[in-house]
């Protein structure tokens, strides 16, 4: 009898996971890889709307959540100038007030349009050489960003004026397409600019996914480096090492569009302290402290330990959305093209981070952010000849591409790349130079069918 | 025992059938209901309602203009009124506060808080002349509805017209101008007759819209901003004046209109949800009665529960925190229900009933 029952409690076992087997069994998506669908592993959201970009990782618990939400409280905090009861500190030089103001949405800024201020994009500046830690070397009297915005009685840094110059190209079955060249004259300054000074335009890059690409292992980052381009593919991706505040130290950067930023704390601390004057235990000194601007008050950080880090944390834990579309025959068309012109070999699809106890959300998870985090020579044109650490004037960082079609929605505006020159994501393709000009070749060889098919590849991300 | 087996394939096969069929076929969808809602949003809803903005502001202008000529208690009695009409069709539209308002930059530019006194009070010391171009320039703190609430109504509460001071009324004059502009420009983001409108974009969702590939996408966006709104209006706006016991944390103080414009966001909830504003429209009410009466009926009651919680606060705010700490838990309390039901159960409705 009792054998009876177990042979009955077997069968109903394996009935059972015969059951749940044949339920998880998905729907056959044709040569998708299903994991691709969760782009940010078991970090994936399915928001598509105008908060995509600003969604909490899924499974924080209730008191990571609420550290995430004080982060989330910084990122919206306006400062304002001293005194004041609430959050005073503002500049005395700035670019914006608050993180938000520039990410909006937890998103990609654009450039202004003709008679609009310049709001979510910056300058970095320098002159030849380099600073102790073989970073860029600051302007004197402007240090290595231009502040276009001040407190009330002191003098912003100077104005921007930026042009546009329209160049025409053709499609190899004829079409033209149409790319417009920025150029940056700084105006107004408020004391002798340099005649050396080098400027690069960077516009606010959205949050999404950071913290993953944080969790990336150096090692993977390295193995898949080329510098002397030894497989002979003419793709010779480097790291970039970048001086570690806190580590006293370089190490391998990531963040920044020339991954001159080797972590999202000192990133975060570097916006506080250049875009907003808002002084921290990371740098404790006013951006503008051997200017004529410095107002002599630097002897508390205006931003405590805790919001930033908390606004760290925050950025740290922004989830990803899914993919959309992915099992479309377009889409998967536009991704076989994407692969066949060779895109994947800098914006690698797939990244797994390391394991990690002390952060189980981020730890041991496959993803799909399209890079390799490394540097690459991008071509003359794109080239803001400023070099960045180990980056020289042409190389640019692999951006990801996780999240790329939902810009439109999120923020409105279709600009990319680093100055947001581009308007469409093929015009962004078709910037591509330098290592990338054989794959912007390939798309230039494209039919109309076909290109159209890889910008839905690229919308799907 | 072979009973008994012939029993479990039996159940396997009629599981294994089963499973084949799409989990989300159980969901009815009615596309053309969908459409119908998608479009009385931008009709009924989003588009009059920046209309109403754009008027009001439009009459404040107006009338700070009058009062320049004329400073009379009168005159700066009838602009706070218009301030505060501005201000309840403005916070009523923060429960669908995606698009161009956000997109454009407009939000930040009419609604930063806070107002960065010492510079403000350092322009009004200054010669500077206050034009629209001028003030449009200036960082956002120093501009919108937050500057002229100050301006209008003084910090006690004991301010009248013969203490208005020429620069004032100067700074009011071009704060007013640019947010008669900027509210403009809102309007006509949402302009039906424009085809590449957000208007159009949320009415063409799913059908040729660049915006929203689906009438799905559209919908959870409507959820997602009306749960959005809650969370800010009982985690940010009330709760953190409220836990730190700190009344300069009050974004609204000057007018004390902080409950009416918390009530005001809720009220914004409840007209997305009903399609209706001025006129009647289908609105996400539609979709959740045909399918699920019993939770068309909860989210009904929450919203409710929540103005009612709100009305329920009968000091100002500023002092409410001190004094109905439990009138205030409450409604923080009865906005996170609210905010629970959208996020989870309407958003997932919605997800099975449109696609």
């Amino acid at each position: 009898m009792n054998s009876q029952k177990n042979i009955l409690r077997f069968g109903f076992s394996i009935a059972i996971l015969i059951v749940i087997y044949s339920c998880i069994q998905p729907e056959p998506l044709e040569e998708v890889n299903l994991n691709e669908w969760l782009s940010g592993g078991s970090q994936t959201i399915f928001e598509k709307g105008a908060g995509a970009f600003s969604s909490i990782f899924p499974n924080l618990s209730p008191s990571r959540q609420a550290v995430h939400d004080v982060g989330d409280a910084g990122v919206e905090a306006t400062f304002v100038s001293a005194p004041a009861v609430i959050r005073p500190g503002l500049g005395p030089l700035f670019n914006n007030v608050s993180c938000t103001s520039c990410h909006v949405g937890d998103g990609r800024g654009k450039p202004p349009l003709a008679g609009e201020q310049i709001s979510s994009l910056l300058f970095r500046l320098s002159i030849p050489g380099t600073d102790e830690h073989d970073g860029p070397n600051p302007v004197p009297g402007f240090g290595g960003q231009l502040q276009h915005r001040s407190i009330f009685g002191i003098a912003p840094e100077g104005t921007v004026d930026i042009q546009y110059t329209e160049q025409s190209f053709q499609f190899a079955d004829g079409t033209s397409y149409s790319l417009r060249t920025p150029t940056y004259t700084i105006q107004n300054a408020y004391t002798v600019l340099p005649s050396n000074v080098m400027v690069s335009p960077r516009i606010a890059p959205p949050f999404v996914g950071l913290g993953l690409i944080e969790a990336i292992a150096d090692e993977d980052i390295l193995a898949f480096a080329d510098e002397n381009d030894i497989n002979e593919d003419g793709i010779s991706g480097k790291p970039n090492y970048v001086w570690d505040i806190l580590k006293k130290k370089k190490v391998i950067g990531r963040f920044g569009w020339k991954a001159n930023n080797p972590n999202l704390l000192q990133q975060s601390a570097g916006a506080y302290s250049e875009d907003m004057g808002i002084t921290n235990f990371i740098f404790p000194r006013e951006s503008s402290a051997n200017q004529i601007q410095f107002d002599g008050r630097d002897d508390e950080y205006e931003v405590s330990d805790s919001i930033l880090t908390s606004v760290a944390f925050y950025i740290r834990t922004l989830a990803v959305p899914a993919r959309r579309s992915a099992d479309e025959p377009i889409v998967l068309r536009g991704k076989q093209l994407f692969l066949d012109a060779k895109c994947g070999a800098c914006h690698k699809p797939m990244q797994k981070t390391a394991t990690n106890v002390a952060f189980p959300e981020i730890s041991n998870q496959t993803i799909f952010p399209y890079t390799d985090l490394l540097l690459h020579d991008m071509g003359s044109a794109l080239a803001d000849n400023r070099p960045d650490f180990e980056a020289t004037g042409r190389e640019w960082r692999t951006s990801p591409l996780w999240g790329i079609g939902l810009t439109k929605v999120v923020n409105g505006h279709n600009n990319f790349l680093h100055d947001g020159r581009a308007r469409t994501l093929l015009e962004a393709v078709l910037w591509h130079d330098g290592e990338a000009e054989q794959s912007k070749e390939y798309v230039r060889q494209l039919s109309k069918d076909d290109r159209d098919a890889l910008v839905k590849f690229l919308e799907s991300l | 025992m072979k009973y008994l087996f012939s029993l479990l394939i039996i159940v396997v096969a009629m599981n294994l059938s089963g499973c084949k069929d799409d989990d989300t076929s159980g969901g009815a969808i009615d596309n053309d209901l969908n459409a119908v809602i998608l479009n009385d949003f931008s009709a009924n809803v989003a588009s009059p309602k920046y209309n109403d903005l754009q008027i009001q502001v439009s009459k404040l202008y107006t009338q700070v203009q009058a009062l320049e000529l004329n400073k009379t208690d009168v005159n700066l009695n009838a602009a706070r009124q218009t301030w505060r009409d501005a201000r309840k069709a403005w916070e009523q539209s923060e429960a669908h506060l995606f698009g161009p308002v956000a997109t454009e930059n407009i939000d930040p530019r009419i609604d930063t808080w806070p107002v960065n006194f010492a510079d403000l009070d350092a322009q009004l010391a200054s010669s500077n002349s206050f034009t629209e171009t001028y003030i449009d320039n200036l960082e956002d703190a120093l501009k919108g509805f937050h500057p002229v609430e100050y301006l209008l109504f003084g910090t006690d509460g004991s301010k009248t017209a013969a203490n208005l001071t020429s620069r004032e009324l100067e700074y009011l004059n071009g704060l007013t101008i640019n947010l008669k502009k900027l509210t403009t420009d809102l309007n006509a983001f949402w302009d039906a007759s424009n085809a590449d409108s957000y208007y159009n974009a949320v009415v063409k969702a799913g059908n040729g819209s660049a915006i929203y590939a689906s009438q799905r996408a559209a919908l959870e966006e409507l959820v997602s901003a009306m749960a959005g709104i809650c969370d800010e209006v009982a985690n940010g706006k009330i709760t953190e004046p409220f836990i730190n016991e700190d009344q300069t944390l009050e974004e609204s103080p000057y007018a004390k209109s902080s409950i009416p414009d918390f009530t005001n966001n809720i009220t914004g909830v409840q007209n997305v949800y009903l399609g209706k504003y001025t006129s009647e429209g289908k609105g996400l009410e539609d979709l959740v009665r045909k399918y699920n009466l019993s939770l068309d009926g909860e989210i009904k009651n929450k919203i409710t529960v929540a103005i009612t919680a709100l009305n329920n606060v009968t000091e100002p705010f500023g002092q409410a925190i001190f004094t109905q700490k439990i009138q205030v838990q409450n409604a923080i309390d009865a906005i996170n229900d609210l905010k629970d039901i959208l996020e989870n159960d309407l958003m997932e409705f919605v997800g099975v009933h449109a696609e």
